[in-house]
C-alpha cells in the first residue's frame, strides 16, 4: 500500500474519468437497475402515506370535528363505505403495495447480483489476470506476492464498488432526496424547509468526519502492520531468537509497538464515538422542529394527524439517506485506491512484444551472440550488465560463474526475451531475437531454473506443462532423457501421482529431474540452466548431474553454476562481476590465470593430500 | 495454477457451535483489571437500552397526545421534553461506544502480549510442528474477531435487547391484547431469519472455499511466473482461471439469490404486520375498545421492537465467529511447554568449552527416533565436524547442543556439567550460531550484528566485522554499516546477509559456535571469499560444523560420520581417507565427480 492520501487530485480527477468509462461500458444494466429503484422509491412513498390515512380515518371516525384522510391520486372511497370498510381498503392496499415492493426488490437484488457477480467482476478479473500474466518480472520482484494477488481479488472488488456503491448509490441517494423533499413539500412546504434547515450541517460533519478519519486509518493501518511485522519476525526467526537469548528483547519491541497501536486507537475513539451520536441528535432536532411546528399545524387545521406521522417517517428516511453519504465517499475513496492498482497493472508497458513481421525459421540449429550487449532494469538503475561479448557456438556448453548480483540470471533472462537489453543485440543463429515471434523463440529455449516451481497436478501434466497436447510417449521421451523415468515408474501411480504443494513428496535431486525433463518436451535446440544444483542435497546432486549430461548433448547450452562439478563438464566458463566479464576460457585456462575463479575452484577441489591419501588405500587395497 | 479443477473440499462440518458461556467468560476475565470502565460501560449499556425506546415512545406521546389534543402549549412542552431526552441519550452513547471501543482495545492488547510471551517461551519443538502462518493468524484475525465481540457484539446486543423489553413493556401498558397480534409474528420472523441464516451461511462458505481455490490459484501463477512466460503457457492458464473465476462468481451469485428473497421478505413482513395492525387496532379504536393514542404508540413501538430482531440475528453471528477466535486463541495459550528449565537450574558459569554427549537418544516426534545412543568428546577448542546424508541427524545434534531441544535420553554436559540443570537463558549467552537460514530482523545492519551483544558499542561492532576481513563488504552497502534491512533481509543478497550473521556470531564471542550449513547458500565466489573469516571465527572456540561439501571439513579436528542417527566412524580427516571406509568412499565420488 504505497499510496497514501497524498496522490495528487489530479491523479484522482484522471482515475474518475478512467472508472466512469469503465461504467459506461455496463450502462444498460445500470439503467436497469436505476429503472428498479425509480419504481421500488414511488412505491415506498405511497405505501408511507397509507398508515396516515389510517389514523386519519380513525381519528375522523371519533372526532366528527376533525379534517378527513387526504387520499391520494384521488382515490377516495366512495362515500358510501363505513370507516372500517376504508381500513380494511388500506390494509388490503398495503398488503398489495408491499408485495409488489418485495417482488420488485428481489428482481433489483437479482439484476445488481448479476451485474456485478456474473459480469463486472469476473469480466474484470479475467483481464487482470491475462495481463498480469505477461508482465515482466521486474513486476513480479518489485511487488510482494501477496500485493500481486490483491490486485485481482481486493482490488478488483474496490474497482466494482466503484459501480455499485458509488455510481448507482449515489444516484439513488440523490434520487431519494429529490423524491423527498417533493414529497414533503408538496404537503406542506414551509414545514419542510424548517425541518431540513439543519441538514447541510448534517453534510458538513459527515464530509469533515470522512477527511479526518482516511488519514488517522491510515497511521492506524500502518502502526498494525509493525506490531505484526515485529512478531512475525519474532517468530519466524525464532531459533535466532533463542539461540541469542533475545526473548526479552523481543517480547519489549513487541510490547512497544502493540502499545503504539492501543493509544493511537484512543484517539480515532473519541472522534468516532461523536460521529454517530452527533448524526442521530441533528435527525432528533428535525423531529422536534417537526413536532413543534407540525403540531401548531395541525392545532390550526393546516395539516392532518396522519400527514404529520407520515412526514416524521420522511425524516427519519431522509435523514438516513443523507447519512449514507459518508458511505459512498468512503467507498469512492477505496475504489480510487484499488483502481490506482488495478490500473496500474492494466497499463503496465508489456516491455516485449512480437515485431509486426517476425522473421520465419523453419528451424533453430542453437548459435547464441552476445553483441555489446549493456542492461538496467531502469533508467536510473546501475547497469546489470555492461557490454557482454559472448559467442556459444551450436551445441556447446557455457558456464557461467559470478556473485549473486553479478547479472548471471539476467544474461540468461536475455535470450527467451524476459527482458530486452539497452543497447546491443542478441542474436540467434545470426537473427536478432527481438525480430522472432515471441512464442516461437520461447518455444525452442528449455529452461530449468535455480528452485523450480512444480504445479499441484500429476507428474505427467507437470512435464507436459509446456506443451499440454503431447502424448504419454513424448513425456516418457523427455523423462527419459532427463533420467527421471526410473523413479517416476517406481511410484505406485507412475506418471499420475500427483504432487503436493511445493512437490514435496519429492526430493530435490527428483524434483530437478522432473524440471529438465519439463524443459525437454519440446526438444529444444538450447538449454538454459539457473544454477539447477544449488538447492538440492549433495546425495542426490550426481544425479541431477547424470540428468543435465545427457539433456545437454547435442543443444547449445548456458549454465549458471557455482559447483565445481558442473563447471568442469562446460566447454567455456566467463566469470561475471559487477555486470562485466572479468575472466574466460576453459577451466584449465582459468586456473592457470589464478584469479577468482581459481580462487573458488580451488576451494571446492580437492587437495593433492587427501588424493594421495584415497590413492594410497587404494593401492593397499 | 492447478492443472486440473479441484473438487472442493467435502466432509467439512457446517454445523456452527453454539454459544460456549466458558469462552464468554474467560474473555469476561480480561475486562477485570478495567473493572472501572467496565462497569461504567454496563451502566451506560442499562441506560441506552431504556433510552432508546423512550425516545421513540416520546415521539409518539407528543403527536398522540398534545399535537392530537390540538394543544400548542402542551406540544411545546412535549418537545422540549423529548430534546432534552434525546440530547441525554445522544450523551450517554457518546460515552457508551467510546468506552466500548476502548475496553475491546485494551483487552485485545493486553490478549496480544499475553500470546506473544507464551509463544516465546515455548520451547523450538513446538515451532517445528506448527505452521507459523496460523500462528500469525491468531494474532491478527482471532483476536480481531475477540476484538468486535468485545466492542460491538456484548454491548450492541444488550441494547437491542433492551430496546425489545422496554417496547415490549410499554404495548403491553398500552393495550395487552394488541400486543398479544404483534406477538403472533415473532415467531414467524423468528422461524423466517433461522432458515435465512442456515442458507446463507452455507453459501457464504460455498463461496470461501471457492474464492480459496481462486487464490490458491493465483498464488500459484504469481510464484509460478517465470515458468508461465518461459513456458509459454499465458493462453491455457487463462482459460483455466477464467472458469475457477466464472465458477466462483455463481457461488456468489447463489448466496446474493438468497439474500435477494430475506431482505425483501423481511420488509414484507413487517407491511403485513402494518395491514394486521391497521385493521385489528382500526377496528378496535373505532369501537372505542382502544384510545387513538395506543395505536399511534403501537405504530412506532412495534417497528422499533421489530427492527431489533434482524439486528441481533446479525450480532448472534458475529458472536459465533467471535468465539471461534476466542477458542482458537485460548487454545494456543493453553498449550503447555514439552519441557522447561528444571526449577533448580543454575546459572552456567563461564566455559572452557568441552562438550561431551554420552548415549544420547533423541526424537522431533515421539515414536521417530532420529539419534541413537550417539556419544562423543570435543576437547575445548575443538572443531567438530558432522557429515553424513540428509536427515543423518547432524543438524540435531547441534540443536541439542544449544539446548534448543533435549534429549529422550543419555546426557549432554558442558566442562562436565549436566545442560539439564543450567538455565537456557545463561547457556545460550555462550553460544553463537551461524545457519543456513541466515535470519536477519529489519532495520539497520549495525543492529543486526549488535544482537550478539546488545550493550557492543558501534566501535565493537566494527571491529568484529574487521576482526573477520569482511568489514570492507559491509562498509560497500549504501549506508555501510546503518544500511536498511528490510523484511526478511530483503535488499541484501545471500551472500551479504551470511556476513552479516558471520559479524554477529563474531561479536558475541561464544565459547561453543554452531554452523550449520553456513556456506552452502552462497555463491562459489563469495564461499571463496568467507574462507578466512571462516577459519578466523572457528579459531580458540569450541566448533561445530554441518557441511554438506566434503571440500569444506578438511581442517576439522574430528569428523563424525553419521548414518540414519548412529555414528558410523569418528577420526580425523586424514585417518577416515586412510581408513577406507564410508567417509572415504564418499569423498572417493566427491572427487570423481569434479575431475571430468
Amino acid at each position: 500500500m504505497s499510496d497514501g492520501p497524498s496522490r495528487s487530485s489530479r491523479d484522482s480527477a484522471r482515475l474518475l474519468r478512467r472508472l466512469l468509462a469503465l461504467s459506461w461500458r455496463y450502462r444498460r444494466e445500470c439503467l436497469t437497475v436505476f429503472g428498479f429503484q425509480v419504481v421500488l422509491l414511488a412505491l415506498g412513498i405511497w405505501g408511507l402515506s397509507f398508515s396516515g390515512i389510517a389514523i386519519d380515518v380513525v381519528r375522523a371516525a371519533l372526532q366528527p370535528g376533525t379534517p378527513g384522510a387526504r387520499w391520494p391520486l384521488g382515490l377516495a372511497p366512495p362515500a358510501s363505505w363505513s370507516p372500517r370498510h376504508e381500513l380494511l381498503a388500506i390494509s388490503a392496499l398495503v398488503l398489495v403495495m408491499a408485495a409488489t415492493r418485495a417482488l420488485l426488490n428481489y428482481s433489483y437484488s437479482i439484476a445488481v447480483g448479476k451485474l456485478i457477480h456474473l459480469k463486472l467482476v469476473p469480466e474484470l478479473r479475467t483481464l487482470v489476470f491475462d495481463k498480469l500474466q505477461r508482465l515482466s518480472f521486474r513486476f513480479f520482484d518489485e511487488n510482494a506476492s501477496g500485493s500481486i494477488i490483491n490486485r485481482v481479488t481486493g482490488d478488483v472488488q474496490s474497482v466494482r464498488s466503484f459501480v455499485d456503491g458509488v455510481l448507482l448509490q449515489g444516484a439513488i441517494m440523490i434520487l431519494s432526496l429529490v423524491v423527498y423533499v417533493t414529497y414533503m413539500a408538496h404537503t406542506h412546504a414551509l414545514l419542510t424547509l424548517a425541518c431540513l434547515f439543519l441538514t447541510p450541517l448534517l453534510w458538513f460533519a459527515t464530509s469533515i468526519f470522512a477527511r479526518w478519519a482516511r488519514p488517522a486509518y491510515a497511521k492506524n493501518r500502518e502502526l498494525v502492520d509493525e506490531m505484526v511485522l515485529a512478531m512475525s519476525e519474532g517468530i519466524h526467526g525464532i531459533q535466532v531468537t533463542k539461540v541469542f537469548g533475545r526473548e526479552a528483547f523481543e517480547y519489549e519491541r513487541f510490547v512497544e509497538k502493540n502499545r503504539a497501536v492501543r493509544d493511537q486507537q484512543r484517539r480515532i475513539f473519541i472522534n468516532v464515538s461523536r460521529f454517530s451520536p452527533a448524526v442521530q441528535f441533528m435527525t432528533e432536532v428535525n423531529i422536534a422542529v417537526l413536532l413543534f411546528y407540525g403540531g401548531w399545524l395541525v392545532a390550526h387545521h393546516a395539516m392532518t394527524l396522519g400527514d404529520l406521522i407520515v412526514f416524521a417517517g420522511l425524516l427519519q428516511q431522509f435523514s438516513s439517506q443523507v447519512a449514507s453519504m459518508a458511505g459512498i465517499i468512503n467507498t469512492l475513496q477505496q475504489s480510487l485506491i484499488g483502481a490506482h492498482r488495478v490500473f496500474e497493472v492494466l497499463d503496465a508497458p508489456l516491455g516485449v512484444e512480437t515485431p509486426a513481421k517476425p522473421v520465419a525459421l523453419g528451424k533453430i540449429t542453437g548459435r547464441i551472440r552476445f553483441e555489446r550487449v549493456s542492461f538496467r532494469y531502469s533508467e536510473h538503475a546501475p547497469e546489470a550488465l555492461y557490454e557482454v561479448d559472448l559467442d556459444v557456438p551450436a551445441g556447446r556448453c557455457v558456464a557461467i560463474v559470478g556473485v549473486t548480483g553479478a547479472g548471471k540470471s539476467t544474461l540468461l533472462e536475455l535470450i527467451p526475451r524476459f527482458h530486452d537489453p539497452s543497447s546491443g543485440r542478441v542474436l540467434i543463429d545470426g537473427v536478432d531475437v527481438r525480430e522472432f515471434e515471441l512464442d516461437f523463440l520461447r518455444r525452442n529455449i528449455g529452461l530449468v531454473f535455480q528452485e523450480s516451481l512444480l504445479f499441484k497436478s500429476s507428474i505427467a501434466d507437470n512435464i507436459a506443462f509446456g506443451h499440454p497436447h503431447a502424448s504419454r510417449e513424448q513425456i516418457e521421451r523427455a523423462a527419459k532423457i532427463a533420467g527421471a523415468h526410473s523413479f517416476i515408474v517406481s511410484m505406485e501411480r507412475g506418471y499420475d501421482t500427483v504432487l503436493e504443494e511445493g512437490a514435496v513428496n519429492l526430493s530435490g535431486g527428483q524434483r530437478q529431474r522432473l524440471a529438465i525433463a519439463r524443459a525437454l518436451i519440446l526438444e529444444p535446440p538450447i538449454l538454459l540452466l539457473d544454477d539447477p544444483t544449488t538447492a538440492i542435497d549433495p546425495e542426490t546432486e550426481h544425479e541431477v548431474l547424470e540428468a543435465m549430461s545427457s539433456a545437454t548433448t547435442g543443444r547449445t547450452t548456458l549454465v549458471v553454476a557455482n559447483r565445481l562439478a558442473t563447471l568442469r563438464r562446460a566447454d567455456h566458463i566467463v566469470v561475471l562481476q559487477g555486470g562485466e566479464i572479468v575472466e574466460r576460457g576453459t577451466h584449465e585456462e582459468l586456473m592457470r590465470q589464478r584469479g577468482l575463479y581459481y580462487a573458488a575452484a580451488a576451494l571446492q577441489a580437492a587437495d593433492p593430500e587427501s588424493i594421495a591419501l584415497l590413492e594410497g588405500f587404494r593401492g593397499t587395497a | 495454477m492447478s492443472l486440473d479443477k479441484s473438487k472442493p473440499r467435502a466432509g467439512k462440518d457446517t454445523q456452527q457451535p453454539p454459544l460456549d458461556f466458558a469462552v464468554i467468560r474467560r474473555v469476561f476475565a480480561y475486562t477485570k483489571s478495567y473493572a472501572r470502565l467496565r462497569n461504567t460501560l454496563i451502566l451506560l449499556v442499562v441506560t441506552r437500552s431504556i433510552q432508546t425506546p423512550l425516545v421513540i415512545w416520546a415521539i409518539a406521546a407528543v403527536i398522540s397526545g398534545p399535537i392530537a389534543r390540538q394543544d400548542p402549549h402542551g406540544t411545546l412542552l412535549g418537545v422540549a421534553g423529548f430534546l432534552a431526552l434525546a440530547a441525554f441519550t445522544e450523551f450517554c452513547f457518546i460515552y457508551r461506544s467510546r468506552l466500548a471501543l476502548r475496553l475491546g482495545e485494551a483487552v485485545v492488547h493486553d490478549l496480544r502480549n499475553e500470546i506473544y510471551a507464551h509463544l516465546l517461551a515455548l520451547p523450538m519443538s513446538f515451532f517445528k510442528r506448527t505452521q507459523i502462518g496460523r500462528l500469525i493468524g491468531r494474532v491478527t484475525a482471532d483476536v480481531d474477531a475477540v476484538r468486535v465481540g468485545v466492542q460491538d457484539v456484548a454491548f450492541v446486543s444488550t441494547v437491542q435487547g433492551g430496546n425489545m423489553l422496554i417496547s415490549a413493556l410499554l404495548m403491553l401498558y398500552y393495550d395487552w391484547k394488541l400486543f398479544l397480534v404483534v406477538l403472533t409474528m415473532a415467531p414467524i420472523l423468528r422461524l423466517m431469519i433461522g432458515h435465512f441464516r442456515v442458507k446463507l451461511s452455507e453459501a457464504y462458505r460455498q463461496q470461501s472455499e471457492s474464492f480459496s481455490r481462486v487464490t490458491a490459484t493465483l498464488a500459484e501463477s504469481v510464484n509460478g511466473i517465470r515458468e508461465i512466460q518461459g513456458f509459454v503457457r499465458q493462453d491455457v492458464n487463462g482459460g483455466l482461471f477464467g472458469q475457477l473465476i466464472y465458477d466462483h462468481s455463481k457461488y456468489n451469485m447463489s448466496s446474493a439469490r438468497h439474500s435477494a428473497v430475506f431482505l425483501p421478505l423481511l420488509e414484507f413482513n413487517g407491511q403485513l404486520f402494518l395491514a394486521i395492525l391497521l385493521v385489528v387496532g382500526g377496528y378496535q379504536a373505532i369501537g372505542h375498545d382502544v384510545p387513538l393514542k395506543a395505536l399511534i404508540q403501537f405504530l412506532f413501538l412495534s417497528n422499533a421492537f421489530f427492527s431489533a430482531i434482524p439486528t441481533i440475528g446479525n450480532q448472534y453471528n458475529q458472536a459465533l465467529t467471535a468465539m471461534a477466535g476466542a477458542e482458537r486463541v485460548f487454545a494456543l495459550l493453553d498449550t503447555t511447554p514439552d519441557w522447561k528449565d528444571a526449577a533448580d537450574a543454575i546459572a552456567l558459569p563461564p566455559l572452557d568449552g568441552k562438550v561431551e554427549f554420552r548415549e544420547v537418544s533423541f526424537g522431533y516426534l515421539p515414536g521417530k527416533t532420529v539419534l541413537h545412543e550417539v556419544s562423543f568428546a570435543a576437547e575445548p577448542g575443538m572443531t567438530v565436524a558432522l557429515v553424513g546424508e540428509t536427515g543423518s541427524g547432524k543438524s540435531s545434534i547441534v540443536n541439542l547442543a544449544a539446548k534448543l531441544y533435549l534429549p529422550n535420553s543419555g546426557a549432554i554436559l558442558l566442562d562436565g556439567r549436566d545442560i539439564r540443570g543450567v538455565t537456557s537463558e545463561s547457556l545460550h549467552k555462550q553460544i553463537g550460531s551461524v545457519t543456513q537460514d541466515n535470519f536477519l530482523f529489519s532495520g539497520s545492519v549495525l543492529e543486526n550484528i549488535r544482537l550478539g551483544r546488545p550493550q557492543a558499542s558501534d566501535e565493537e561492532v566494527r571491529a568484529a566485522a574487521a576482526a573477520l576481513g569482511v568489514a570492507d563488504l559491509i562498509e560497500d552497502l549504501p549506508g555501510g554499516f546503518r544500511a536498511a534491512v528490510g523484511e526478511k533481509g530483503s535488499g541484501l543478497s545471500l551472500g551479504q546477509r551470511q556476513v552479516i550473521c558471520f559479524a554477529r556470531a563474531m561479536l558475541a564471542d561464544p565459547r561453543i559456535l554452531i554452523l550449520d550449513e553456513a556456506t552452502s547458500s552462497v555463491d562459489a565466489l563469495t564461499e571463496a571469499r568467507l574462507q578466512g573469516a571462516l577459519a578466523k571465527l572457528l579459531r580458540g572456540r569450541t566448533s561445530f560444523v554441518v557441511a554438506h561439501r566434503l571440500s569444506t571439513i578438511r581442517h576439522a579436528d574430528l569428523v563424525l560420520v553419521l548414518a540414519h542417527g548412529r555414528v558410523v566412524e569418528r577420526g580425523s580427516h586424514r585417518d577416515l581417507l586412510a581408513h577406507g571406509g564410508r567417509y572415504a568412499s564418499m569423498y572417493r565420488q566427491f572427487v570423481s565427480s569434479i575431475d571430468v
